[in-house]
């Protein structure tokens, strides 16, 4: 009775959100595809010519924007993600150790989880405000003239810098508690074990904690690695609608800008195309990624 | 003998100073890492509370004496732009999506963890192998479709509601998140309830959902914060002002083309915006701080 | 190495200031080179006594000593001690290999010598082919081996286990326990092992230490112990199946037991606790105790007699004698007591008179 097979009783239950799903998450992955290989698709009017294999993906790699969004996205990527990783490392290590204060130092740690992006944005961008902000305060004690981080015509390198620091910020939160978690989770015996053998902390570090931690930086690396590749809102968080410092002008594009600018030109002919073929660029890229990423873990991951 | 007990007694001496000068470095280091995530916080809210003369003072000002604190800060930034009707935008999406999102996630996680029925597995790899795709290929169509079901032109306030909730109605993560919380509760609980002759949907409301209350509250938590912090979606489908959420009053209301920008109120409003969510956090962060170490362990 | 606890003491705070001694000014003496089976009712602070002595857990009070070293300062990893974890805690991630490399790498041994003696070492633990195995990969008995392996490879001078066997099937338990005093005869390091199991520690140690609350309650050889215990407490804890306990009197030199003279005391009249190990009965059909069997089970060579109590309504007792005695279940017979197999303790203290 048990084992029977509920058929009509499971599809009950599971439709409401398969219907959701597959209008909302399934059905646009394949129209994705679909209209990617549209020429010409004007969306008011219904009507394309035919299809095509290349044209739209043409259009986003002559797009004058697509090399700074590639360039862009992927130095945010391996920049910020190596050294969160780093840090949100370290620091779950030093919190899991000490036993006073922890829950404050813990509490204070994941502050930064819960911020909008858009607020911490524009409270990072008046941090790294030429005149009036703390950052250029605290480099001047130890010696620094003013740095034009963000402002009128400020550099790419500079406003590149800024906002690295900001999205590592941002994104540490959510790796320390995972990782604490993890720690968490590390039987004790291992470590009393360890030091019975006389085993120096260092080589604790790297010959028990990380091994047994690496299913959990595994996947910290590949939700940090998908997550970055769709870097956007803390982009506008930091620089606004015009995705750069004043007076620079989208230095600080990003790939998945480059749909939301097709989107937003959703009414042009062949924009919604262009925007498919971006999306599925991103998503080509993300898969790249998260496969090499996977195929170097292989070896090193212990289950 | 007497060697030996001060050899020791030296030992301990050492390791004493070994040891406090670990936990020196360590609560130093701690310490640094606390100050650099409080910064950005601090400066907000300083310059939250400052006269607007005084954020524009070059070296700035570090401390405002709290007599002060200027607190119509506040209120001149909720006049730049509708901010009391955008949270209430945005209070009532994430009422609704959120709720909808319980009660799709509870029936599907049901099913998958508790019945049998053909293709379950097969389905359930092909929901958890979505969740690597990116939004931004759901998007495009995403609003096509609604603009197709009519939630876009000649907008309305419910039909701006419908477009922003309706797509996110439901959550692959917390289904599968939902589905390993059902799959903990005892089998034996299922066959006594069947004993008994409690049907399907009553165990799962009388019995599942009180035991999976933790993870129920979690998925609320994450849910109505993911709505807080919404930023793209309800710009694409809002059409009037008025109907937009939070995060693009804020981004939007301060964005000054001359270049000058009212600081003082800007960071006022993002403080205000900030708030609510570090409340929530701060009550319920058992619940968030499990929500997401599960999601770790489980990924 | 011999090893010293002078007045040992640990006190556990709870969150709540609620105090709990764990270990209660303990003096022992191990013996160098021995094989110490420390014995004991879960709760005991047994496995409390052996952390401390690995360092792990620091003393409130009292001293630890090592030959002449005083170690009660001394941090674990500078103590030179070997310790088997009651699960064994093998690093999961390592090889068998690694796993015992790993004290020899700490300890910065050349690689070539550190591999040699690791190879010889799980050879003498007998897994010596394993050794490119995960610990995951192996059965119960083949970690536990991989364990001591690791825990000898430093040649440590004292070896600690805890619980050793509690985690193995009985089967297994019984080879195990053979093997454990086997490497301990070959490698002479002091041993000093926590176990629950009274036969377990009975059947390999050299000498026992019966611990009870905090207390020891008596140190000696196992047959010593289990012949001469000093109180009612080692005489229940060692045996199997358990002595026999009875409310009886001494009554003008006599022992009575239900009326019954069941042997010869020099002691004034008192009430006392008499325990007759099941083996010190003889059925006699001159013996004074008359009582009416219940159940016969015959294994082999014994038979027990489950008897009823004569003292106690409703309870029973069990003797073990030779199985050529024809005896029927539900028959009176006479039982006479072997007098080295009958201890006689305080009524109030338990102790033994």
């Amino acid at each position: 009775m048990l084992e029977d097979k509920h058929n009509i009783k499971a599809w009950f239950y599971l439709a409401p959100a398969m219907v959701l799903l597959i209008i909302f998450t399934f059905y646009p992955i394949f129209n994705a595809f679909f209209l990617a290989f549209l020429r010409d698709f004007n969306y008011l009017q219904g009507t394309w010519e035919g299809f095509t294999f290349f044209e739209n993906f043409g259009f986003v790699f002559r797009n004058p924007n697509f090399r700074d969004a590639l360039t862009n996205t992927l130095i945010i990527t391996f920049v910020s993600v190596p050294i969160a990783v780093i840090i949100a490392l370290l620091v779950s290590v030093w919190l899991n150790s000490i036993v006073k204060f922890r829950g404050v130092f813990q509490t204070i740690f994941f502050l930064p989880y819960v911020t909008n992006a858009i607020a911490i944005g524009m409270a990072f961008a008046f941090l790294f405000n030429r005149n009036f902000g703390l950052v250029n305060t605290m480099l001047g004690w130890i010696g620094f003239s003013p740095i034009n981080w963000v402002g009128l015509r400020a550099t790419w390198g500079m406003a590149m810098i800024a906002f690295l620091v900001f999205t590592t910020w941002s994104s540490l939160a959510f790796r320390i508690m995972v990782f604490l978690s993890g720690l968490q989770n590390i039987d004790k015996q291992y470590y009393d074990a360890a030091r019975v053998d006389s085993t120096r902390r260092y080589r604790i570090f790297r010959r028990i904690t990380v091994p047994l931690l690496s299913p959990m930086i595994f996947y910290i690396t590949i939700t940090s690695f998908i997550g970055s590749f769709k870097t956007y809102t803390e982009v506008i968080g930091m620089f606004g609608e015009r995705l750069g410092p004043p007076g620079n002008d989208r230095a600080m594009i990003t790939m998945v800008a480059l749909v939301y600018d097709a989107l937003d030109r959703s009414g042009v002919t062949g924009a919604l195309s262009e925007a498919a073929a971006a999306a599925i660029v991103l998503f080509g890229i993300t898969l790249f990624f998260t496969l090499v990423n996977m195929q170097v873990s292989k070896k090193r991951v212990h289950y | 003998m007497a060697m030996s007990t001060q050899v020791v007694y030296g030992d301990e001496k050492q390791n004493r100073r070994k040891v406090i000068l670990r936990q020196t470095i360590l609560y130093t280091l701690l310490a640094l890492f606390a100050i650099f995530v409080i910064i950005p916080f601090y400066w907000m809210i300083m310059t939250a509370i400052k006269e607007e003369a005084d954020v524009f003072v070059s070296p700035p000002i570090l401390w405002v004496n709290p007599l002060n604190w200027q607190f119509s800060n506040f209120a001149l930034a909720l006049e730049r732009a509708p901010f009391a009707r955008f949270m209430y935008n945005t209070v009532i999406v994430s009422m609704i999506s959120t709720v909808g999102t319980i009660i799709t996630t509870v029936f599907a996680a049901f099913a998958f963890a508790r019945l049998n029925f053909v293709g379950r597995d097969i389905l359930f790899m092909a929901l958890i192998a979505t969740m690597m795709i990116p939004g931004e290929m759901f998007v495009i169509t995403n609003f096509l479709t609604v603009v197709e079901l009519g939630w876009i032109r000649e907008q309305t306030f419910t039909t701006a509601l419908l477009a922003m909730t309706i797509p996110f109605m439901t959550s692959i993560f917390y289904i599968f998140f939902l589905r390993q919380t059902f799959k903990q509760i005892p089998n034996e609980l299922y066959y006594a309830a069947k004993v008994d002759g409690t049907k399907d949907l009553q165990y799962l409301w009388k019995i599942m959902v009180p035991i999976a209350m933790p993870t129920i509250i979690t998925i609320t938590i994450l849910n109505a914060m993911g709505t807080w912090n919404a930023y793209i979606w309800p710009r694409l489908v809002t059409q009037r002002e008025e109907f937009r959420l939070v995060s693009n009053g804020l981004r939007n209301a301060f964005d000054d083309a001359l270049g000058v920008t009212a600081y003082n109120e800007q960071m006022a409003a993002a403080l205000l915006v900030t708030l609510p969510l570090l409340f929530v956090f701060l009550t319920l962060k058992k619940y968030i701080i499990r929500g997401v170490s599960r999601s770790g362990i489980k990924g | 190495m011999e090893i010293r606890l002078n007045n040992l003491t640990k006190i556990f705070q709870s969150k709540k200031q609620e105090e709990t001694i764990a270990v209660n000014q303990l003096d022992v003496t191990i013996p160098s080179g021995k094989l110490i089976g420390l014995l004991g009712p879960s709760g005991c602070g047994k496995s409390t006594t052996l952390y401390m002595i690995s360092g792990l857990l620091k003393p409130t009070e009292g001293s630890i000593f090592f030959g002449d070293d005083d170690v009660t300062t001394v941090p674990p990893e500078e103590r030179g001690i070997g310790l088997v974890f009651q699960n064994y805690a093998l690093y999961p991630h390592m090889t068998v290999r690694q796993n015992i490399l790993f004290p020899l790498e700490n300890l910065k041994v050349p690689k070539a010598e550190a591999l040699q003696q690791a190879q010889d070492i799980a050879n003498l633990v007998g897994i010596g082919e394993l050794m490119d195995r995960k610990p995951a990969q192996l059965s119960g008995g083949q970690q536990q081996r991989v364990a001591i392996a690791r825990a000898l490879v430093k040649k440590p001078r004292v070896l600690l286990l805890d619980e050793p066997l509690s985690n193995l099937d009985a089967r297994l338990r019984l080879q195990t326990r053979e093997e454990i005093k086997r490497i301990q005869r070959e490698t002479g390091i002091t041993t000093l092992f926590v176990t629950h199991d009274q036969e377990e520690a009975m059947s390999i140690s050299d000498e026992i230490v019966v611990m009870k609350d905090g207390l020891m309650q008596q140190k000696g050889s196992p047959q010593g112990v289990y012949d001469d215990p000093i109180n009612e407490f080692t005489a229940r804890f060692l045996g199997t199946p358990p002595i026999n306990m009875f409310d009886g009197e001494i009554k003008g030199g006599k022992i009575h037991l239900n009326g019954a003279s069941i042997g010869e005391s020099d002691l004034e009249d008192r009430k006392v606790r008499i325990g007759i190990r099941p083996e010190g009965f003889k059925v006699l059909k001159t013996g004074s105790l008359r009582v009416e069997v219940e159940f016969v089970e015959t294994i082999g060579r014994d038979t027990t007699l489950i008897i009823k109590n004569p003292v106690e309504e409703g309870k029973t007792f069990r003797a073990i004698v030779e199985a050529d005695q024809k005896i029927q279940p539900g028959k009176g017979i006479s039982l006479s007591v072997k007098p080295h197999k009958m201890f006689l303790f305080d009524a109030a203290t338990g102790e033994r008179i």
